[in-house]
């Protein structure tokens, strides 16, 4: 079932953590020099313009009580108006960068369907079950292979649970009676680096019950032909399927 | 009407309909509960202090989260804002009080008992434990099963209730009582912010009233919208977001209109780009209802709709970008003064600066992607929120020598403000850096802890602040230095104009701007007749505010004076509380053995408790709303004021007007519930459940009792008395028969059919819940139509309305569009 060509690409693949690293560093980048440019303006003006009891400046036009605002404009405005568009500016262009990798994102990677391992994650008070394409399931540990795209459909069999691991930034909602879907992928360089099993935290990152802090999982990347023996000796075994594949997106089997 | 006794007497507080009372016991209350929810928020910190131990366990965890959540964010900001609106904006728009003073009092004891209500709900085996957003179905009993949720989730339904009398109220006054020459764009920045406030209350509390009430029908009733998979769990998140997003703003905008205020006193310049400013302000207003899919990203929603969101949400923070450009233009070249009101507000647009800049963050779907359920969004909210409230801080000790005449200690404020700015930052920054922590969740990843250590000594020193705050208050309040009318150099707006405190009834005289400056106007009252406007002569200018309030108050309109004092705001209030209490243990209480007939059909009750406080809660709630419309109370009209865009419109017509505009929310709500779980089981597999015939009969009945109400008011106007009863008489009878058919229907669908509210002998249990709660709702308002009609039957036979049948009129439109709902209704349960 895996085709060597797409192992070839597989080293061309942007996993979900690097964009969003990408992206999230452009945005704190852009972010913290506006905001230090806009603070340390504010500030100095502020600072500058302090009421030191001296005398008033001669166009200096104090306002007094029970007065009706008067007409404004002109060159203030302009100075308005011309922060306002630089603001504009530096949010649109961020928005549209943003939408381009959003596309990517929600596509994730060309792999012309072959190959890909599509995982039923089902949430529960409190934990997590994975259902297989061969209908084993297994509870708490996801066993998936490196160099390989992994759909996940995420669903719910109680409350509103969110399946998500932030070390491979990927997160979707398990909602009852819905069928989230997401894509995540890790290479073998990050398995070895990791020693041979690369592990990755689960977490639920909506309030579900008293046992939401604990509801924890995990994420175990295998090399290739490690996962390849293990998958191949839960073939068919498992009678524990719960979930109705065809119910939650019709996965083939 | 009773006198208003003095300020010393509990009964005075508990009888008055004054604004700038009502506007103190708001402002008293809400620091009480920022003190509740700040306990709260210290039990959450001390559970973060270590991953590994815990003092709360997880059920009691949720709960103290729940509860912080929705007393901040209900019972605390927006009520301080309101303490404020109540008290000022009256002064601001030179009204004599809000359009309706009764109304205003119910407003505030609906919040306190609300209030209470959530209180008592902890020890009702519990409180709500499923956050304050309460995703469904972790809302329903079956996963939060305690009578304190049930409680807790109809202690909000009340304060929604009180609410949206609050917002007819607002938005009546200030569309009908400013003082002859203020224009709309004249009124002051404060004001401004809470008319944008309410006229996004009035929208988006009234789908937090309908996602409330079929909740509370969920919960109390046994109706299934929210655990249906058929769209039951997003129902929830897009109804409750569609109130979400705005509620947003309505809680940051009286902070907004504050900061406004406060950086033109104490710099002593004109807001840069007024205009534009209030043009943006009324943007967001719109557009703050156009986004709420935002916090839905990571949902089954389509990319094409996620796309859009993320453009409007975008688009939102534009408007928000220029009015903070408009702010720190307007310090440029001013002469700012350090004063304490200042620095909170100053701090204010700081905090707020660093929570619209993470905000923009929030709007990329890819980053929200990884930002959903951590506390980066408990930091960014944090930020926008409680910073804004920040300025509420800054308008408490910039009214504070208003409201007592006795000025604040300025060295403990600064000290508030730097202890505050400080732990504040502490608290909520630390949140940034931990930010991948999932929220609500107390067993964290250990590589966190520090931050939250810094989070957790932070919170106490920000907890410790506030008694400086009190301390000062207290202090001054006791033996604090006069503080004179105006204490601040360059002040503009009216409050200023008249004493400290101001005086029962505000003004010396009429106030005008009609020369295009304020002016204390004397009218000329002839014999029993309406006012007249004074002519030049008669003017009375005050000298650059110093106006007092030794002036004898001559009143320009009749002998008749107006009122300030009803106990029937705080009795039926206290009546709903009853009620809604009783109800909150109804479903544990009672139970209902349905057999094959009505006869055979019985009730069985294992605690009387709450039974009984249905009864009497119900009882005195009629008693009280009877005793309220006979009340011989004066809230005296505006003669002379500006009313654009609603000018020629009578008060109370308008008032009925909002109240019918944000009544068509509740039922658009709840139609849209209909359609959207329709939708989502497949709209052509429902049939309807019901005969169509008994309702095409019905349809007929209630057109035809619009007719006759129209008949009443004809009648009245022709001073019949025989015609007018007649008319009403037939109006009852007519929805009388309207009742018994719908009886007759439901009868027949639950005995020969087997169709319940929660379960369904012939399809989807959730279409059985459907139809029964909103056919449900619209009977409910017929029943209330009914007993309005009855009363004014009643009151026609004692030979009145015939000199002034408005009253009549007004229950005209709001029986019309009773009517009109039901023209919708009809197709959608009836026919397809």
């Amino acid at each position: 079932m895996i085709d060597p060509i797409i192992l070839q690409q597989g080293s061309d693949w942007r996993a979900q953590a690097e964009v969003f690293d990408e992206i999230f560093f452009v945005f704190l980048a852009l972010g913290t020099l506006v905001g230090t440019i806009v603070v340390a303006y504010t500030l100095w003006n502020v600072y500058k313009y302090r009421d030191d009891g001296g005398e008033p400046k001669a166009d200096f036009d104090a306002p007094v009580v029970g007065e009706l605002p008067t007409g404004q404009g002109g060159p203030k405005a302009k100075k308005l108006f011309l922060s306002f568009g630089l603001s504009a500016i530096v949010v649109i262009s961020l928005v549209v960068y943003a939408y381009g990798i959003l596309l990517y994102v929600e596509e994730g990677p060309d792999t012309s369907g072959e190959g890909d391992i599509e995982i039923l994650v089902e949430g529960y008070q409190f934990g997590w079950e994975y259902e297989y394409p061969n209908g084993h399931t297994t509870t708490g540990e996801m066993i998936v292979p490196a160099d390989q795209r992994i759909d996940i459909a995420v669903t719910s069999r109680d409350v509103w649970h969110n399946f998500g691991s932030s070390e491979l930034r990927i997160k979707s909602d398990a909602i009852p009676g819905e069928t989230n879907t997401n894509w995540f992928s890790v290479s073998s360089e990050e398995v070895e680096a990791q020693g041979g099993e690369a592990t990755f935290r689960v977490e639920c990152f909506e309030l579900c019950g008293s046992g939401h802090s604990a509801m924890k999982g995990q994420i175990t990347v295998l090399p290739q032909d490690e996962w390849e023996e293990w998958y191949e000796d839960t073939g068919g075994s498992s009678s524990s399927a719960s979930i109705d594949a065809a119910a939650v997106g019709g996965v083939p089997a | 009407m009773s006198e208003l006794p003095p300020t010393t007497s509990v009964k005075r507080w508990l009888v008055t309909t004054n604004h700038k009372d009502i506007g103190i016991l708001y402002t008293i209350t809400a620091l009480f509960f920022l003190l509740f929810g700040g306990v709260l928020a210290l039990l959450i910190r001390v559970q973060l202090w270590d991953p590994a131990n815990q003092v709360l366990s997880g059920l009691a965890y949720n709960e103290a989260v729940t509860a912080h959540g929705l007393i901040m964010v209900f019972w605390f900001l927006s009520p301080f804002g309101f303490g404020f609106a109540n008290y000022f904006v009256p002064l601001q728009i030179g009204a004599d009080d809000l359009a309706f003073p009764r109304l205003n009092a119910l407003s505030y004891w609906m919040y306190l008992f609300s209030g209470v209500l959530l209180g008592i709900s902890f020890f009702q085996g519990g409180t709500l434990s499923a956050g304050w957003t309460m995703y469904a179905p972790l809302n329903i009993p079956m996963y939060t099963p305690s009578i304190g949720s049930t409680g807790a989730v109809l202690a909000l339904a009340m304060f929604t209730i009180g609410i949206t009398a609050s917002t007819v109220n607002f938005l009546t006054s200030i569309h009908h009582s400013r003082a002859e020459g203020m224009g709309i764009m004249d009124m002051p920045m404060f004001t401004w912010g809470i008319l944008a406030t309410v006229w996004m209350m009035l929208f988006a509390f009234a789908a937090l009233l309908a996602v409330g009430l079929i909740l509370a029908s969920d919960r109390v009733l046994g109706s299934v919208y929210f655990s249906a998979t058929e769209g039951g769990s997003l129902l929830w998140g897009h109804l409750f977001w569609f109130f979400g997003h705005p509620e947003v703003y309505i809680v940051f905008f009286p902070a907004l209109g504050v900061m406004l205020e406060l950086f033109q006193t104490f710099s002593g310049r004109r807001l840069v780009g007024r205009k534009w400013v209030i043009i943006s302000i009324c943007l967001i207003s719109v557009q703050s209802f156009l986004v709420w899919m935002h916090h839905m990203f990571l949902t089954t929603i389509n990319l094409e709709i996620k796309t859009l969101m993320m453009a409007t949400t975008i688009g939102i923070s534009l408007p928000f970008d220029l009015v903070v450009f408009s702010l720190i233009y307007t310090l440029i070249k001013g002469r700012i003064q350090f004063t304490t009101p200042f620095l909170f507000a100053f701090g204010a647009l700081l905090l707020f600066i660093l929570g619209g800049i993470t905000g923009v963050f929030l709007g990329a779907i890819v980053l929200d992607y990884e930002f959903r359920g951590t506390y980066w969004v408990v930091a960014h909210f944090h930020y926008v929120m409680f910073g804004g409230a920040t300025a509420l801080f800054g308008g408490a000790y910039y009214w504070f020598p208003k409201v007592t005449g006795k000025m604040y200690d300025e060295l403990l404020g600064k000290l508030h403000f730097v202890i505050f700015f400080v732990s504040f930052n502490m608290v909520y920054f630390s949140m940034f850096l931990g930010w991948e922590t999932p929220r609500r969740v107390f067993e964290y990843n250990p590589q966190f802890q520090t931050f939250h250590q810094i989070g957790t000594i932070g919170a106490f020193i920000l907890g410790f602040s506030f008694f400086i705050m009190f301390y000062n208050f207290a202090k001054s309040y006791v033996a604090g230095e006069p503080a004179g009318d105006n204490p601040w150099d360059y002040s503009r707006t009216a409050e200023w104009a008249v004493s400290s405190p101001p005086p029962l009834e505000n003004w010396p005289n009429r106030p005008s701007y009609a020369s295009g400056k304020l002016e204390f106007v004397k009218d000329y009252v002839p014999d029993g007749g309406p006012a007249v406007k004074a002519d030049g002569d008669g003017n009375a200018a005050t000298d650059g505010g110093n106006s007092h309030s030794d002036h004898i108050k001559e009143y320009p309109y009749w002998d008749k004076h107006p009122s300030h004092a009803s106990i029937w705001p705080f009795a039926l209030s206290l009546m709903t509380g009853f009620f809604l209490f009783g109800l909150s243990g109804f479903s544990d209480s009672v139970t209902f053995i349905v057999g094959e007939t009505l006869a055979s059909t019985s009730v069985e009750i294992s605690n009387a408790v709450y039974p009984v406080f249905i009864v009497v809660g119900l009882v005195g709630l009629i008693a009280s709303g009877v005793k309220w419309g006979l009340e011989d109370f004066y809230a005296p009209p505006s003669e002379f004021a500006e009313r654009w865009p609603f000018n020629g419109v009578e008060k109370v017509k308008l008032g009925m007007w909002f109240f019918l505009a944000s009544d068509v929310i509740v039922f658009g709500a709840f139609l849209s519930a209909a359609i959207f779980v329709r939708y989502n089981a497949g709209w052509m597999t429902w049939e309807p459940l019901t005969e169509s015939l008994p309702g095409l009969i019905n349809t007929f009945v209630l057109i035809t009792s619009s007719f006759t109400v129209i008949l009443a008011l004809v009648a009245a106007h022709r001073n019949s008395r025989q015609g007018l009863l007649a008319s009403l008489g037939a109006t009852i009878l007519l929805s009388f028969t309207f009742l018994g058919i719908k009886m007759w229907e439901w009868h027949h669908e639950v005995f020969d059919r087997g169709v319940m509210i929660g379960s369904n002998a012939h399809g989807d249990p959730i279409q059985a819940s459907i139809y029964y709660v909103t056919t449900g709702l619209h009977g409910l308002h017929v029943v209330i139509g009914v007993l309005i009609a009855s009363y004014l039957f009643v009151r026609a036979y004692q030979g009145h309305y015939l000199d002034d049948e408005r009253p009549v009129e007004y229950f005209g439109l709001y029986w019309h569009f009773v009517d009109i709902v039901w023209v919708f209704i009809f197709p959608l349960f009836y026919l397809f």
